[in-house]
């Protein structure tokens, strides 16, 4: 089931995309030509540095963590000092424990809220900013695109430390002008905290995604707007019925990148947490492996969590593009 | 770079293990006689080596380099760890796990525990550490004692008291409060002059421990193999009751300690006192340079007139680590650092606490800030809460995972507004629960 979805979604990108590579494709040879193996050895030669790296940093470590996700730690010698410490197999003790922390389970309920209202704003704000910077009348282009994207350039803990400066009262000049305005608020406050970090995560990565929809947008060949301006479409037409449409693939792309960061939302609540009492140690389910691992020094259980949020990333990653992937067959269809 | 680096210590475990083996033939050698040479066990004569030593005392690079100017054969090399949010310890636990801890490690007494579950620290009593006991506060070296083993030499401690804005004090007409329903009064009358006595910082476990330890509480013990927990005890009730009350009254803020928001406040007067330890002089000091000479410490507040019932927050240990190559001469560092009288004088300048050595200082030594406390000799304060501290409490195995709990519950009871005694309830359930996680045998106390 999966495997066809797999297939099916890349498939739909190069098939848009402009370029020859695909010509090349059908012609499928029953002996390799001289040049041909060559080619073949280039090519193996060329991934060989890609595939031993991933193997190496990201193959083996999920497997490590599997390993590690079935152990437990036994301790002998009296209260467990001084005796001996050794690694026993647990079974799947460490996902019954994870699964019954409410922290745990309560950290994917947060991070799954604030994907569904973060992600489609940042993703509405991403699309509007690449339409005005493609259309045709924009100026400034240039500088606008280059500004717009530049938060991507600060790190997440040093955005983060930044709008916690913004955040925190007492600091912040945002929070000064509220309250001279008589406006009590509270950016760090227990129901607020979280929608100080979307916005965070949305100045930061609303650039990024404007770029990749500008690059699909600049794929569409440019005979498509002169037909439509013939035909006599207004530029708002034109966004909406060619524009839009054509960069489905590069916003199908940019929402699962979303997903999959928001599900592993760490930087921004781990520097704000020590400027607010809002935020507990398993806030987001990335920040409660962490302190699993390094606070608790339980590796094998924050190695289960680990597991487990590659999961659920991995369940909604696809099932996001297999109901979007349907949806597009059956446009296509008709 | 990669390479060489990870060459490198290889081959100088190889030389240590060497070493250490040629060291136990030649204990075999000398069957049990004790000769008492001060040949060092782990280095050969006139070798030189490096120690390395993991700190976030400001100021610790003074002594340690007048420790390397006497000291030409064993160089002492400090790196900085970040102690925020218990960073450090995260950094130590997993060099101990990846099996290249430092050789000497600054350690708080709460944490010493939960590095001995992990076998990563060094029993000191092989190498001769009993014969420094008599230059140590008693309670101090008995932090570090489990069993028959001492895991850590004493640094220093941090005996607790109130440090107020003596002149807003005066302003507004209010006595330092010497017990806790006096405190209560003196928050309530604060608020009226529109600023705040304190804040009860949901994820500062650490004072929330020291405010248990002084009504009594003993939240671990051990009963044979057993660790006991008893953090739901009726003292601790008793403080997690007023608390709550106090956060619940309205007359304490709710921010978190020692943060920006927390500085600006003692830095503007918007709150008038805080709750510290000894080693908070060269804190407030430094943050809040223009209130200088404003200040006053006075006591704990107690929960009977007259009594003299104080309680410790924080205070640390330089510890050797389990895998150390040369652990005699790591000892003897951690010794001379903090019973050395020059080593001590330049500790003291830095500002690191009540010392846990009992000589080579006077109380008055201490006074390094008397000015900013308005000329007060405010560390006799200290000394007198430092004899009334009860030296009886034991730290549990795993007291970082206790604070977040702690923090966690707090944090949560702060925002729907439950009691703090249920945050008792949940914090003793979730421990138990953790130290049997953690392999240890555990139960209720």
């Amino acid at each position: 089931m999966t495997g066809g979805v797999t297939s099916r979604a890349p498939g739909q990108a190069p098939s848009r995309a402009p370029g020859g590579a695909s010509g090349r494709a059908p012609g499928r040879v029953r002996r390799l030509t001289r040049a041909e193996a060559r080619g073949a050895r280039a090519a193996a030669g060329f991934l060989v540095p890609f595939l031993a790296l991933f193997l190496l940093c990201f193959i083996a470590p999920i497997g490590l963590a599997l390993y590690e996700s079935l152990l437990k730690i036994e301790r002998t010698g009296p209260l467990g000092l001084g005796g001996e410490t050794r690694d026993v197999w647990a079974g799947l003790s460490n996902y019954t424990h994870a699964l019954q922390d409410g922290h745990f389970t309560a950290g994917f309920g947060r991070v799954l809220l604030f994907g569904a209202v973060q992600i489609p704003v940042m993703i509405a704000f991403a699309t509007g900013l690449a339409l005005l910077l493609e259309a045709a009348s924009a100026r400034w282009v240039g500088f606008f695109r280059t500004a717009f994207f530049l938060p991507y350039g600060v790190p997440g803990v040093i955005a983060s430390i930044l709008w916690g400066f913004l955040y925190v009262p007492g600091i912040s000049p945002l929070v000064e002008m509220a309250h001279s305005a008589g406006w009590d608020v509270d950016f760090l406050g227990r129901s607020t905290v979280l929608w100080s970090i979307a916005n965070i995560v949305t100045w930061q990565f609303t650039g990024y995604n404007m770029l990749v929809l500008i690059a699909q947008l600049k794929a569409v060949p440019g005979e498509l707007y002169e037909a439509a301006r013939i035909d006599g479409a207004s530029a708002w037409q034109i966004a909406l019925h060619i524009k839009l449409p054509l960069i489905r693939p590069a916003l199908v792309l940019t929402t699962v990148f979303s997903l999959i960061g928001t599900l592993q939302l760490f930087a921004e609540p781990k520097v704000l947490k020590p400027l607010t009492n809002s935020i507990d140690s398993g806030y987001t389910p990335n920040l409660a492996a962490y302190n699993e691992a390094f606070t608790r020094n339980n590796q094998h259980i924050a190695a289960a969590e680990a597991v487990l949020l590659a999961l659920v990333a991995c369940v909604l990653s696809f099932g996001f593009l297999r109901l979007v992937g349907q949806r597009g067959n059956g446009g296509e269809d008709r | 770079m990669s390479m060489s680096g990870m060459r490198e210590p290889r081959r100088r475990a190889v030389l240590g293990g060497a070493a250490a083996a040629a060291a136990g033939f030649a204990l075999a050698g000398c069957g049990g006689d004790d000769d008492g040479s001060d040949e060092p066990k782990g280095r050969k004569k006139g070798q030189k080596i490096t120690l390395t030593f993991w700190s976030w005392v400001p100021g610790i690079d003074k002594p340690v380099d007048l420790w390397n100017s006497e000291n030409p054969e064993v160089r002492v090399k400090v790196e900085k760890v970040s102690a925020v949010d218990g960073a450090q310890y995260a950094k130590m636990h997993a060099a101990i796990k990846a099996g290249t801890p430092p050789d000497l490690g600054q350690i708080e007494y709460p944490v010493v525990p939960s590095f001995l579950i992990d076998n990563g620290l060094l029993d000191l009593t092989k190498y001769g550490i009993d014969r420094y006991k008599d230059k140590f506060v008693g309670w101090q070296w008995q932090q570090s004692v489990f069993g028959k083993g001492v895991y850590a030499v004493p640094q220093a401690s941090g005996p607790m008291g109130l440090f107020l804005r003596q002149d807003l004090f005066d302003k507004w007409g209010i006595e330092p409060p010497a017990t806790w329903d006096e405190y209560e009064a003196a928050a309530r009358a604060i608020r009226k002059k529109g600023a705040w006595i304190e804040t009860f910082s949901a994820t500062n476990g650490n004072r929330f421990a020291g405010l248990a330890w002084q009504a009594g509480a003993r939240w671990f013990g051990a009963e044979g193999d057993t660790w006991t927990v008893s953090i739901d005890d009726e003292p601790t009730r008793k403080v997690a009751d007023y608390w709550d009350a106090l956060v619940k009254g309205k007359l304490i803020k709710t921010i978190p300690d020692r943060q920006n928001a927390w500085y600006k406040d003692v830095q503007t007067g918007a709150m008038a006192s805080w709750l510290g330890a000894s080693w908070g002089d060269a804190l407030l000091v430094g943050n809040a340079p223009k209130t200088a000479g404003k200040w006053r410490v006075v006591p704990m507040p107690q929960w009977k007139r007259g009594e003299a019932a104080y309680a410790n927050w924080g205070g640390s240990t330089t510890a050797v680590f389990a895998k150390s190559r040369y652990p005699k001469d790591a000892l003897d560092f951690a010794v001379w650092l903090n019973t050395d009288p020059a080593s001590i004088k330049l500790l003291i300048e830095n500002g690191y606490g009540t010392p846990g050595a009992k000589g080579g200082y006077a109380t008055s030594d201490l006074d390094v800030h008397k000015d900013f406390f308005g000329g007060q000799a405010y560390s006799k304060v200290f000394e007198t809460a430092s004899k009334g501290v009860d030296t009886s409490w034991k730290w549990g195995p795993a007291t970082d995972t206790l604070y977040q709990r702690l923090g966690d519950a707090f944090t949560a009871a702060i925002g729907d507004g439950s009691s703090f005694r249920s945050v008792l309830t949940k914090v003793q359930r979730d421990t138990i629960s953790d130290l049997k996680e953690k392999g240890l045998k555990a139960e209720a106390g």
